[in-house]
């Protein structure tokens, strides 16, 4: 087996130990946590980029691109559970993305952290989680998976409340944890499902793992009592994790909330890697996901599918109607996370790994382009998030500007530009998707709202004039931001500036995927597809015009010019007047901003649903339990009481009383043989003489019997 | 009578013979160039001399694996007697290097050489196969450590202790001559191999009952069992540290092994059987019963003692009782167990002398009271003092507790039916119970008690917590893997042949 395939774990445990070290290391030692951190996620990123040319040389060899290194880890009963990783495309690519995304973000960081104090905690959490989040993409059991998933959320958590001297990113920490929790029940659930159909919760085992068709096969023919087969409930109890932490409705709260945590860690975790760990894992499920009976002669797709694309295809719409109405500028871009998040699962549901994992790649780097960009013009404002505060910074922060327009071009899939090629896909395959048209009609719609509130968002911040109000300025700071930002003053009062290098290089690094990587997976060249799903690739420029493709590129690039235009028909034609004007959309229907400016009331909804239940029930509970749990503990321990004193009384007048007297006749007894030390030397001899006299009679009297 | 071989001789006598020289080098140089020198400075110049000697013959006998007898087997050297020899040398320098702090002589020269040539005794002790040499090399260990026992002739305490010991050493000197008289009477030689050719051939004859229940006297005086221990409280207490601490470890080892060899080697087939049913007579049973005696003496006199040097010498009392088991089952496996039994409590109590030669010179008196407050004034002797308590409680994992804990288990694999020795083990683990009492006891004072308002902290030298560290880490170590080092002593054992 190859070197690579073999250590393939050094990729996720390279970061983990960096993590270690840095946490077990002074936190003064500030540049050598972010250099360990670095390192290790530079080292990572070349093992990647070597797993990756594996994998290239394994296709173009024609040998078998699924490797997988399986081994076991304890005994239980008579079976070994085993764990393992694989190596596949799917793998690599995701390997290569993460640590790629992950190593430019940790550059970043360290500009944009600079002046944080607890620096090198930051970088042990990051170190941490990219550890976790590639022990995820490599692992090769559903087990493994679950806890290096668990330790994402871990990791997530604590960086959300990175600054936990905000109630709010406290607050948001906690919200993320228990709503992604929540999906991960239902997926715990699966998992132990899944492990009592078929034994195993490796993926691949050479025929034997749990996404190889014997075990599919076998959990098809099961029937279950809600009338599908185990397969798909199986398939759906997983899907619920993938729900939780991809942000998907209805468990697509905590996403924006997370924003409050510093920036870096939105590009990183709540942008590019964690919350596509969803997607992923529907990717890697996609044999159980997509299993169902077929039926002669019929296309037909599975339960699971259908789901997982109707959630999609809601969620992809919805995210996207609330961006609209949204004022800070990095929860605009968590809702357009939401949405695009959406539109990978509408991949997958309709059109296969590969569709899905392209929007994925290609998302990971012009949301994480976005997203640091979001963050050198909140670096830049002295930490002003509210784009109505903003305006005008095109020309304070020129390459800022260019790196952002060229992200928010691919996201609203401006034609050529990375999201539009794979965005595309996705909407062809909803187009010709065999049960219904609509969802293809939420995701064009959602596609317009994208590039509608992309362009309201960059004329907000970009265009126009500066409306940043020293007062304003000043207020922000006095609310405490100032631990994240001591220098701020440094800056000159109110007026942006361009960040430092480090941040800005790794902005334009990311804006040349963002805008070049699309041209891997076109549809006359679907190199990227092929590798995935180790199809033959050839360049067919014809490929364009089969299946209805141009129709849907010339209709997206309309209904993407659409929603540029729209956007500057509402906020480019006329300068946005002041920082306290009302949004030109808003005034047409101001309850309709209004509702989706508060996020279509869905926290204020579980508020009075789910949460006040819970409030009922945990109170319910708590009368149960100080009345009549605690009664009943009460009383046992009444009795134990009463046991315990009679016990106490015997054993302090009768046993203890014995044992007093016997210690005496211990200690008495010293005193008395101590008279025998009399100090005299004829004493002593005499002792000897009889004890000559007591041994030899002692032996002569018994040898003569 | 064959001929002696005097290379074949020198070449196995090499590590005694660079003992003897080492002392008399000490002694000259320190007569000759250091008479006026400072105390400290003798005897620094001397203990190092004699450590040198001391590691030179160490390494002679860890890189000569000889297996030699000599002049028709009156000495023989086996690995096992090399090892013994090792744990010899390694006691007498500690003992040496806690001699150089303290200050009760002005003649450095002469108490070197005294505990080298006690030392050199030892040597001759363990090779010896032969009744003469065992007496000769015994009393050259005996009378070298009277001498030490009285060295502080400034106090008088110490004189009487010495003069005890004396007088009582040399009655029991008596008692073992008139037994080994008796065995040459019985046997016409006094090589261990033909008496017990002899003894087979009379087991139960007087004269050879006499024999034993004297050899047994003999031997019981240097190893302070009960009733033979009279001696011991006094010399602990009054004899100068290092020589307290000298006749409380080295001389107890070398005495430990060499009295198991010779029950087991001359008096083979004269063992005998306690138990009171098959009662037979031989040297078991006089065993047990010293072992019993000396068991249940040692720790309920230990219980009442004021003075540390004092419950250290009945607690030695205890110590013996327990070792003196391995006698009753003399196999193999209870070699071993004593032979680590025995360099386990040496070592622990060569390193409560050490922390008792610190304290005594500040505080004026080995009192248990006086350490109140000790882990304030001195944490790391504390910390040490607590090793060697522990150890010798036998509390695990400390030394101690293996030590108690192998030779417990090889009187049981010997005959695991023996209801004799399962209630000798049941009265020993009941007295260790007893034992603990009076070890918390000095612990408790050293850890719990107040200290009185004006103590001061304890100095040290750099060199004394060196060396009480070093003899804690060893009680430490040697707990760590107990029975790696048991199945060590078990291979040499068998290697020699016993």
């Amino acid at each position: 087996m190859n070197w690579i395939v073999q250590n393939l774990w050094l990729i996720p445990a390279l970061p983990l130990l960096a993590a270690g070290i840095i946490a077990l290391t002074p936190q003064k030692g500030r540049a050598r946590g972010a250099a360990l951190a670095i390192g290790s996620m530079g080292i990572s990123f070349l093992l990647s980029v070597w797993a990756f040319a594996h994998v290239l040389a394994q296709r173009s060899n024609g040998e078998l691109t699924t490797q997988v290194f399986n081994f076991r880890w304890f005994q239980f009963g008579n079976e070994w559970l085993l764990l393992g990783w694989v190596l596949n495309p799917l793998t690599a690519v995701m390997l290569v993305m993460v640590t790629f995304v992950g190593l430019l973000i940790f550059i970043f960081s360290v500009g944009y952290m600079a002046h944080d104090e607890n620096f090198t905690r930051f970088f042990c959490f990051l170190a941490l989680f990219a550890g976790a989040m590639l022990g995820v993409v490599i692992s090769n059991s559903l087990l493994l998976l679950f806890m290096c998933w668990e330790i994402v959320g871990l990791t997530s958590y604590l960086l959300i409340s990175f600054w936990y001297h905000k109630p709010s990113a406290a607050a948001a920490g906690k919200k993320a944890f228990i709503t992604t929790r929540i999906g991960d029940l239902p997926f715990f659930l699966g998992m132990v499902w899944l492990y009592s159909q078929t034994g195993t919760l490796l993926f691949y085992n050479h025929g034997a793992g749990c996404m190889e068709p014997t075990a599919i096969t076998h959990m098809l023919s099961q029937a279950t009592p809600l009338g599908v087969c185990a397969a798909t409930a199986i398939a759906l109890l997983i899907f619920c994790g993938a729900v939780g932490k991809s942000g998907q409705v209805p468990l697509h709260v905590w996403l924006p909330d997370a924003m409050e945590g510093p920036t870096p860690v939105s590009a990183l975790i709540h942008a590019a890697t964690m919350v596509a760990a969803g997607v992923f894992l529907v990717a890697r499920v996609y044999p159980l996901m997509s299993a169902h009976h077929s039926i002669d002669g019929m296309l037909t797709t599975s339960v699971a599918l259908q789901v997982v694309t109707w959630i999609g295809a809601i969620t992809a719409f919805f995210a996207a109607t609330i961006a609209v109405a949204q004022w800070d500028i990095k929860r605009i871009l968590a809702y357009s996370t939401v949405s695009q998040l959406g539109y990978m699962m509408m991949g997958l549901g309709v059109g296969g790994v590969a569709v899905g994992i392209f929007h994925l790649i290609t998302h990971a780097f012009f949301k994480s382009l976005l997203f640091l960009g979001a963050g050198s013009v909140i670096h830049g404002c002295s930490e002003e998030q509210d784009i109505r505060r903003m305006g005008g910074l095109a020309k304070y922060m020129p390459v800022t500007f260019a790196a952002y327009a060229v992200g928010m071009l691919a996201l609203c899939g401006f034609p050529l530009f990375s999201g539009f090629w794979s965005k595309d896909e996705i909407l062809h395959a909803a187009s010709t998707w065999n049960i219904s048209h609509i969802p293809y009609f939420l995701g064009a719609a959602g596609a317009l709202l994208t590039a509608f509130y992309m362009s309201r968002q960059v004329i907000y911040v970009f265009f126009g004039t500066l409306r940043v109000t020293p007062a304003a300025h000043q207020a922000v700071h006095d609310a405490g931001h100032s631990s994240a930002h001591a220098d701020a003053h440094h800056h000159g009062s109110g007026v942006p500036h361009e960040s430092p290098a480090v941040m800005t290089v790794p902005l334009l690094l990311l804006s040349i995927f963002a805008g070049l990587l699309g041209f891997v997976g076109t549809a006359a060249w679907p190199w990227f597809q092929s590798f995935l799903e180790d199809a033959p690739l050839k360049l067919d420029f014809g490929a364009f015009t089969q299946g209805g493709i141009l129709t849907v590129m010339l209709t997206s690039s309309v209904i993407v010019l659409l929603g540029l235009g729209l956007g500057w028909w509402f906020y480019g034609r006329r300068p946005i007047e002041g920082a306290e004007a009302p949004d030109n959309l808003g005034r047409l229907a101001p309850p309709a901003f209004n509702f989706l400016g508060h996020a279509a009331y869905v926290d204020a909804l579980y508020g009075a649903t789910f949460i006040r239940l819970n409030t009922l029930v945990s109170r319910v509970s708590d009368w149960f339990d100080r009345w009549v749990w605690n009664g009943a503990v009460k009383t046992v321990t009444q009795t134990v009481f009463g046991f315990a004193h009679l016990d106490n009384f015997i054993d302090t007048h009768v046993v203890n009383s014995g044992f007093d007297e016997g210690c005496e006749g211990v200690s008495s007894g010293g005193k008395l043989l101590a008279l025998l030390q009399a100090g005299r030397i004829q004493g002593y001899l005499k002792i000897i003489a009889g004890a000559l006299v007591v041994f030899t009679i002692l032996l002569l009297w018994k040898a003569r019997i | 009578m064959s001929i002696i071989d005097f290379g074949q001789l020198l070449r196995l006598l090499w590590p005694e013979i660079t003992i003897i020289l080492a002392a008399l080098l000490a002694l000259s140089v320190d007569l000759v160039a250091l008479r006026h020198s400072r105390l400290r400075l003798r005897f620094l110049a001397a203990t190092s001399i004699a450590s040198i000697g001391c590691l030179i013959a160490l390494d002679e006998l860890l890189h000569t694996s000889t297996q030699g007898a000599l002049l028709d087997k009156i000495l023989v050297s086996t690995p096992l007697t090399q090892l013994v020899q090792i744990a010899l040398l390694v006691i007498a320098i500690l003992t040496l290097f806690l001699a150089v702090d303290t200050d009760f002589t002005e003649h450095v020269g002469e108490f070197v050489l005294l505990i080298l040539l006690a030392t050199t005794g030892m040597m001759f002790l363990v090779v010896a196969q032969d009744l003469l040499v065992l007496f000769l090399s015994l009393e050259l260990l005996s009378l070298s450590a009277y001498i030490l026992a009285g060295f502080d002739k400034l106090r008088p305490r110490s004189s009487e202790a010495a003069l005890k010991y004396f007088l009582f050493g040399g009655m029991s000197a008596a008692f073992l001559l008139f037994g080994f008289s008796l065995l040459y009477g019985l046997a016409n030689s006094t090589n261990f191999v033909e008496i017990a050719c002899a003894v087979q051939g009379h087991p139960f004859s007087s004269i050879l009952i006499l024999a034993i229940v004297t050899t047994v006297i003999g031997f019981g005086f240097k190893l302070a069992a009960a009733p033979f221990h009279f001696w011991a409280p006094d010399v602990y207490q009054a004899a100068p540290i290092p020589s307290a601490a000298f006749i409380a470890s080295g001389s107890k080892v070398a005495s430990f092994f060499i009295f198991f060899q010779l029950l087991v080697l001359a008096f083979a087939g004269a063992e005998g059987v306690a138990s009171p049913v098959h009662f037979q007579s031989g040297w078991v049973p006089v065993l047990v019963a010293v072992a019993v005696v000396s068991m249940i003496l040692g720790n309920l006199i230990a219980i009442t003692q004021t003075s540390l040097r004092r419950l250290l010498a009945y607690s030695a009392v205890a110590h013996a009782g327990y070792m003196l088991l391995a006698y009753v089952a003399h196999s193999e496996q209870s070699l071993a167990a004593l032979l680590y039994y025995v360099v386990t409590y040496a070592l622990a109590t060569l390193g409560i002398f050490g922390i008792l030669a610190v304290t005594e010179k500040q505080l004026g008196n080995d009192r248990i009271a006086d350490l109140a407050g000790l882990n304030r004034r001195a944490p790391f002797l504390s910390a040490c003092l607590f090793v060697f308590i522990l150890s010798l409680a036998g509390i695990p994992p400390l030394s101690g507790f293996f030590a108690k804990f192998f030779l417990f288990v090889s009187l049981l694999t010997v005959d695991p039916g023996s209801k004799l020795l399962l209630w000798l083990i049941i009265l020993a683990i009941g007295m260790s119970a007893v034992s603990l009492y009076y070890y918390l006891r000095v612990l408790k004072s050293a850890f719990v008690a107040e200290a009185s308002a004006e103590a001061d902290p304890i100095q040290s030298t750099v060199l004394m917590r060196l060396l009480i560290g070093i003899l804690a880490g060893g009680v430490i170590v040697l707990g760590c893997a107990p029975e790696l080092i048991l199945n060590q002593i078990l291979k040499v054992i068998q290697a020699s042949g016993l």
